[in-house]
């Protein structure tokens, strides 16, 4: 038997509702290690299929502690021995202490910003000309040039993109820097560009924040918002660089 | 302290879609995407194909598709003044 693993938490007030049960409708309880108590479930050795109801149900586990702490949460699927996850928190309880007192009072909030890239990026791509039959006919170019002018149209859309997110980023920490305690962004330039942020905020300074992201949505109607929290600090718990994901087909 | 399942905003351009679709999309973008993981590493299965979007695609098509829903509905208004 093994165990499904919801969240870290250093609080020795922290309590699971009995009514809230988790992943596959186990019940859920507190493995004390070390000085810190993990929400925990009992769980076969199988992958945790990722569904509706398994996704919803390991955010509520740790939501309903959330609802009083900020505890740290894990991602979904984490399945181990219980004495491999004794012997993680025991090897990581420094780092997961000072991770877990980063977070104290504080709650994650989701910004992203959509951003319609393709009237400028076009605008500036046009500038290189498409290198047509008769194009490269005309100008005695060969497939070679056709190569260097296709990569060219590329390099300008992808410089155009990453030097709009550069800028969305910026704005968006000027704008509500003052109620942020640290950020996490990430870009994601597809056919549109998305800046994907997600901020740390005092639960104190809650209501500032949404103020202060209000006024800035207002300021940039070409912008396209979608903002939703608070979150469990998903973002801000990781305390290793890397990690494997292993998918089984079931 | 409300749940995001209850305080997803979204600009007025989104307003055609379900909150509740967007509140899921958040809510697997934070679960499967970021959180601390133990000892390297995870096992999840992909039987549920429905939800296997997984990142920002369905996301920016829902926003493409939301746009189109408004602009019709505004091309409606308009015929009707």
């Amino acid at each position: 038997m093994k165990l499904y693993a919801y969240f870290v938490s250093d609080d020795p007030g922290v309590r699971v509702p009995e009514s809230v049960t988790g992943v596959g409708g186990s019940s859920v309880r507190l493995m004390k290690a070390e000085d810190l108590l993990v929400g925990v479930s009992e769980s076969d050795d199988a992958p945790v299929a990722i569904t509706r109801d398994n996704v919803v149900a390991h955010e509520r586990v740790i939501r309903s502690v959330f609802e009083h702490t900020t505890p740290l949460p894990f991602r979904f699927g984490n399945i181990v021995g219980e004495g491999q996850l004794r012997s993680y928190l025991h090897s990581h309880q420094e780092a997961l202490q000072t991770r877990l007192l980063l977070l104290r009072g504080r709650v994650e909030m989701s910004v992203k910003v959509i951003w319609q890239a393709s009237n400028s990026v076009n605008a500036e791509t046009e500038a290189v000309p498409v290198a047509t039959a008769s194009y490269l006919d005309q100008t005695k170019g060969g497939a070679g040039a056709a190569f260097l002018m296709a990569k060219r149209r590329e390099f300008l859309g992808d410089k155009m993109l990453a030097d709009k997110a550069t800028e969305i980023t910026s704005w968006l920490k000027e704008r509500l820097g003052s109620s942020i305690c640290t950020e996490s962004v990430s870009v994601r330039p597809r056919d549109k560009l998305v800046v994907a942020a997600a901020h740390l905020v005092a639960r104190t300074s809650l209501g500032r924040y949404r103020g202060e992201l209000n006024k800035a949505r207002a300021e940039r109607p070409e912008l396209h918002f979608l903002c939703s929290g608070p979150w469990p600090p998903y973002s801000f718990a990781n305390i290793d660089l890397e990690f494997k994901t292993h998918f089984g087909v079931s | 302290m409300t749940s995001p399942f209850e305080s997803v905003m979204a600009d007025a351009d989104l307003e055609g879609l379900e909150e509740s679709d967007l509140s899921l999309l958040e809510t697997l973008d934070h679960v499967l995407n970021s959180g601390l993981v133990i000892a390297g590493e995870i096992t999840i299965s992909v039987a549920d194909i429905d939800l296997i979007f997984v990142g920002l695609n369905v996301l920016v098509s829902s926003v493409e598709k939301a746009h189109e829903v408004l602009r019709d509905r505004e091309r409606r208004s308009d015929d009707n003044r």
